[in-house]
């Protein structure tokens, strides 16, 4: 049934339920039954109650009368009976009933710009609101007038009082129920409150608990009045819900973004799914519409090629017939950052893993993998030998594996190749399970005779970030090694890491053409908070963790099993032109390295606002081991749109180290560009951390566009007042009359000649005489 | 002793020493120990298991005696590989080692490929494909053991595999020869007159850009197995025999990490 035709046959019962019951269901609900017959009523109801009695003992000796017919008399006369007594007992409802012109009722009417769609009757949430409230001359407001002395406020961001229906805007670019309540509250503390009255879609997108409000109207007992504005699931509407994007991706980063689409009215239907860069369109897809009511999460695919901070445009075009058009995009701000990341790869021995990884990161601009080669162990009297490539300077590594935190948390990532536990120092070993830990690194630890539980790793701390157990003790490789076919996992089929083609079915196509890699590590269980990406599949059917992650303190820490990913390009399977390993490496790295902390981070909240909102610039800023400064002299420098720079002081929380916050309020739209930076207590410079924050008008208000009952509802319920449909409004001045609050009066509504009352006495006495004619008893 | 005697002994020695030294230059020129190098005893290769095969490569001949492309073999890349596992710690099947040809796709599976005599070096285009995609993968090939009078077929053969390449020849200050061992490589003195002139290093870049990926180098006018295969005899002195190795392991160490 539609919500029409639900009003409808709403309407048609509450009217029949009026006429029968004498008074509406509203009183029944409100009032407290009582008898209020005097002592001689009560007597005669007695003397009526025993003659009863004696009919009935009288029908017991009928000899005639047997079976299933006396027992059907019996209780018809007994109904008969005891109709009449309960009547002789004047039931009747007492009512606490609202002193007219005594008490207050704010009506608080939303003026936001949800207000403008159409879907009440045809026309617009804001018409129903003029019409019913906006009128001092509408049925209405006549009637609440009569009772109660009004004030009526307008609401959106802010509440306030209002002057004139012509302040009447629908124009407000978000809704703040709790703040509109609070306000109307606050103004009529200290006045006998009758209720307020909210009418309103429910779209509040404050971001904010509305408990606080409930319990304040609680404490005061000021029930609420809501009426639910609009339709509860739009007809014809395809909204953009959601898009996964990151706050800070890595410049050329390829991006796989969840987006999730809803719709009613359009199932079925093909549309373009269109994602722009600053108006230049970086991708576009045909994606079908989901059953009505249902969500489709769509993965799209993109890259984000140009640096600094971007506004991508995830729209759907309009469709003919659209209530909502507007909720059709989304546009959502992202830093895209630049530079060389630098991942150390330690390579226990010179095989051929390193070199291809190296080749299949050369040409990303974005990873310096530098590489740390050991070419032979050490002896009593030379230590290791290692070949260094890729390093800044001639100093850099020049030791070997770095000895201090401070050396290696330079990297944002580190690649263990097959060497052993043993070649690292207690320290060493500690360091790199900080790394993880405390640097927020990423740790990825690859396959090899000289890894895992090979090599001796079982028990170390390192052990503890990896997203699997480890046998403790040095267990040989195997021999011959597990040749193993791999395939993504489903949380692999669609993780940003293992896209090695552009289309969803390309990638499990090119899965499936890769030739087989070999294992020489047999892992202990997965770790119960990690994820397997990627499988294998060895000669006997059984399955052999490929690719496993989990997060580990502030960084992640990965396995990756095999010890030859480089057949992926060599093998002679793999076509030339086949950049499948590159692909692979590069998604790996990447990911690797994205998310990773510096030692300065910045951020906002929340990350989007309108001008004139304030927000807080969050910052965290560390020393080069990683711990936080604290009594630092920080400032954040707002670059607004126009160029004009502000410098904000932040102030340590002093709640955690290293924390620093500050507000600032936007007085312009577009992208504003905040630099993080200062110097530490010693006068030492800290660095600098930069995080953007988009400045425009909310489009909150159309999405999720529909009456949201079930929050306007709940307001009503927690406050004790009543949730009413546009339809119902009627209704609304007995409601707040008979709710019990502000200045009242008792009332008495007697019950005795409700119509539903006599029906049922005349009903009883014809089946009672249709009876016996049936069985020829009369 | 008379001096009859003493020049009998002395002829003989002389004759001994001539007939080892013709049979060890003819064993390099194909032309002896036909049983030693007879093609049933070439051992079958190495299947894959992920350590480091010294895999050298096969082409087809029709001369007479060994095949040029198996001189040396198998003790040359023995010794070599019982050094290489020795000195670095590159994990190694030692004592097996394989011979494939151009057009076994197995080779892919071996990242570092051996040629020697590559004089006789002829390929039909499949494998003329195959070395150059093997090349550009990722692959890396060290050619030894060649005169210069082999230099012309050898450089026919390899324009088919790259077309626009140039061997460049390389220095002493070239990183190859700094990657595990610092050596000066012209130090050693080729082991037999008959290679021709002065050794040279030559190598093919990608883009004929010496600061990009090598693919290939060529110890020209040089045979540095010569000095592996004859290590444990004495022929050549220890020094120079040393610094062969020395090459050996820099241009193998260079190939799987460069």
């Amino acid at each position: 049934m539609d919500q029409i035709g639900y009003n409808r046959l709403h309407s048609v019962f509450e009217t029949l339920f009026s006429f029968l019951f004498k008074y509406p269901r509203l009183v029944f609900e409100q009032g407290d039954f009582v008898f209020g017959a005097t002592r001689s009523m009560s007597l005669a109801a007695i003397v009526i109650a025993l003659a009863a009695a004696y009919a009935i003992w009288t029908y017991r000796q009928l000899v005639l009368v047997r079976g299933r017919d006396r027992a059907t008399l019996l209780a018809i006369r007994t109904a008969l009976f005891g109709l009449v007594v309960f009547g002789l007992l004047q039931p009747m409802l007492l009512l606490k009933v609202a002193i007219p012109q005594q008490n207050f009722v704010g009506v608080l009417l939303d003026d936001s710009r949800s207000m403008q769609v159409a879907d009440v009757d045809g026309g617009p949430r804001s018409g129903f609101v003029l019409d019913r409230f906006g009128r001092t001359d509408s049925p209405i407001l006549t009637e609440l007038g009569k009772r109660f002395t009004l004030r009526v406020y307008r609401f959106s961001s802010s509440a306030e009082r209002l002057q004139s229906t012509s302040d009447l805007t629908f124009a407000g670019t978000g809704t703040r129920l709790g703040d509109a309540v609070d306000r109307a509250r606050d103004e009529l503390t200290g006045l006998p409150v009758a209720g307020l009255v909210v009418v309103s879609d429910g779209a509040d997108n404050a971001g904010d608990s509305i408990d606080e409000s409930l319990a304040a109207l609680r404490a005061q007992a000021i029930p609420v009045f809501t009426v639910g504005v609009g339709e509860e699931r739009l007809s014809r509407d395809v909204q953009v819900t959601r898009v996964n994007l990151p706050r800070r991706v890595l410049k050329g980063t390829a991006l796989v973004i969840d987006v999730v689409v809803t719709q009613t009215g359009y199932a079925g239907r093909t549309v373009p799914l269109v994602v722009e860069d600053a108006g230049r369109v970086v991708s576009e897809q045909e994606i079908t519409l989901p059953p009505d009511g249902e969500s489709e999460t769509v993965r799209v695919r993109f890259k984000a090629s140009e640096k600094g901070p971007r506004v991508f445009r995830f729209r759907i075009p309009a469709q003919a017939g659209e209530e909502v058009p507007q909720n059709n995009q989304r546009d959502l701000l992202t830093e895209v950052y630049d530079g060389r990341q630098k991942i150390l790869y330690l390579e226990g021995e010179p095989r051929p893993e390193a070199k291809f990884v190296r080749l299949a990161t050369a040409d990303d601009e974005n990873i310096q993998v530098v590489l740390l080669q050991r070419t032979a162990e050490a002896t009593v009297r030379v230590p290791d030998k290692f070949l260094r490539l890729g390093v800044d300077s001639g100093e850099e590594l020049i030791n070997g594996f770095p000895t201090t935190r401070e050396e290696l948390y330079e990297y944002r990532a580190i690649i263990l190749g097959t060497i052993e536990a043993g070649a690292f120092t207690p320290d060493q070993q500690r360091m790199l399970e900080d790394f993880v830990d405390v640097r927020g690194g990423t740790l990825l630890a690859l396959g090899g005779r000289r890894s895992f539980s090979e090599g001796g790793w079982g028990g170390t701390p390192l052990s503890n970030a990896l997203p699997v157990t480890l046998d403790r003790g040095v267990r040989p490789p195997f021999d011959p090694p597990l040749e193993v076919v791999v395939r993504p996992t489903p949380a692999g089929a669609s993780h940003p890491a293992t896209q090695i083609a552009d289309t969803e079915a390309n990638n499990a196509a090119k899965w499936r053409d890769l030739p087989p890699l070999t294992i020489l590590n047999g892992l202990g269980a997965v770790k119960p908070g990690a994820n397997v990406l990627l499988t294998g599949i060895d000669e006997r059917g059984r399955e052999q963790v490929v690719l496993a992650h989990q997060r580990y303190g502030r960084g992640k820490a990965m396995v990756l099993t095999p010890q030859d990913t480089w057949l992926w390009r060599m093998h002679a399977k793999m076509a030339l032109e086949d950049t499948t390993h590159f692909t692979f490496w590069q998604r790996l790295t990447r990911w690797m390295v994205d998310d990773v902390p510096e030692r300065v981070m910045a951020s906002t909240s929340p990350d989007t606002v309108e001008r004139g909102d304030p927000f807080t610039i969050n910052a965290e800023v560390l020393d080069k081991e990683y711990k936080g400064i604290n009594d630092g002299r920080i400032t954040a420098r707002v670059t607004q749109p126009s160029g004009r720079v502000e410098e904000i002081p932040l102030d340590w929380t002093v709640e955690q180290d290293g924390e620093y916050r500050g507000r600032f309020t936007p007085t312009e739209d577009g992208v504003h560009t905040i630099a993080i930076g200062g110097t530490s207590r010693d006068g030492g410079d800290v660095g600098r951390g930069t995080v953007s924050i988009r400045v425009a008008p909310s489009e909150a208000e159309y999405f999720d566009a529909a009456m949201r009952a079930p929050l306007l509802r709940r307001i009503a319920e927690e406050t004790k007042g009543r949730f009413l449909r546009a339809n119902e409004t009627d209704q609304l001045a007995d409601a707040i009359s008979y709710s019990g609050s502000g200045i009242t009066v008792v009332e008495e509504r007697e019950l005795w000649d409700m119509p539903i009352l006599l029906i049922v006495l005349l009903g009883l006495m014809g089946s009672e005489w249709l009876y016996r004619r049936a069985k020829g008893l009369a | 002793m008379t001096t009859k005697r003493i020049r009998a002994a002395v002829v003989l020695g002389v004759v001994a020493v001539a007939t080892v030294a013709a049979a060890t230059i003819s064993a390099q020129r194909g032309g002896g120990f036909r049983q030693r190098f007879a093609p049933q005893n070439f051992a079958p290769p190495v299947r894959y298991d992920g350590k480091f095969v010294f895999v050298r490569m096969s082409y087809p001949y029709v001369g007479r005696g060994m095949p040029p492309w198996s001189h040396d073999y198998p003790t040359g890349e023995t010794h070599f590989m019982r050094i290489l596992s020795t000195i670095t710690n590159v994990w190694s099947h030692v004592e097996e080692s394989s011979i494939l040809s151009f057009s076994d796709p197995e080779m892919f599976k071996f990242p570092l490929v051996y040629l020697c005599e590559p004089g006789y070096w002829e390929l039909t285009e499949t494998e003329v494909k195959a070395l150059r995609s093997y090349l550009l993968k990722g692959g890396f090939m060290v050619v030894d053991d060649f005169p210069s009078w082999a230099w012309g077929q050898f450089d026919f053969t390899m324009s088919r595999v790259f077309p626009g390449l140039q061997w460049i020849e390389l220095d002493e200050t070239h990183p190859i020869f700094h990657t595990f061992f610092e050596i000066n490589p012209f130090n050693v003195i080729p082991p037999y007159a008959q290679l021709g002139g002065k050794p040279k290093f030559m190598a093919l870049f990608e883009d004929n850009d010496p600061t990009k990926r090598m693919y290939a180098i060529a110890n020209y006018q040089n045979d540095i197995s010569e000095f592996w295969e004859f290590s444990e005899t004495g022929w050549q002195p220890v020094d120079l025999t040393n610094e062969a190795y020395k090459i050996g392991v820099n241009e193998f160490v260079y190939g799987l990490t460069h």
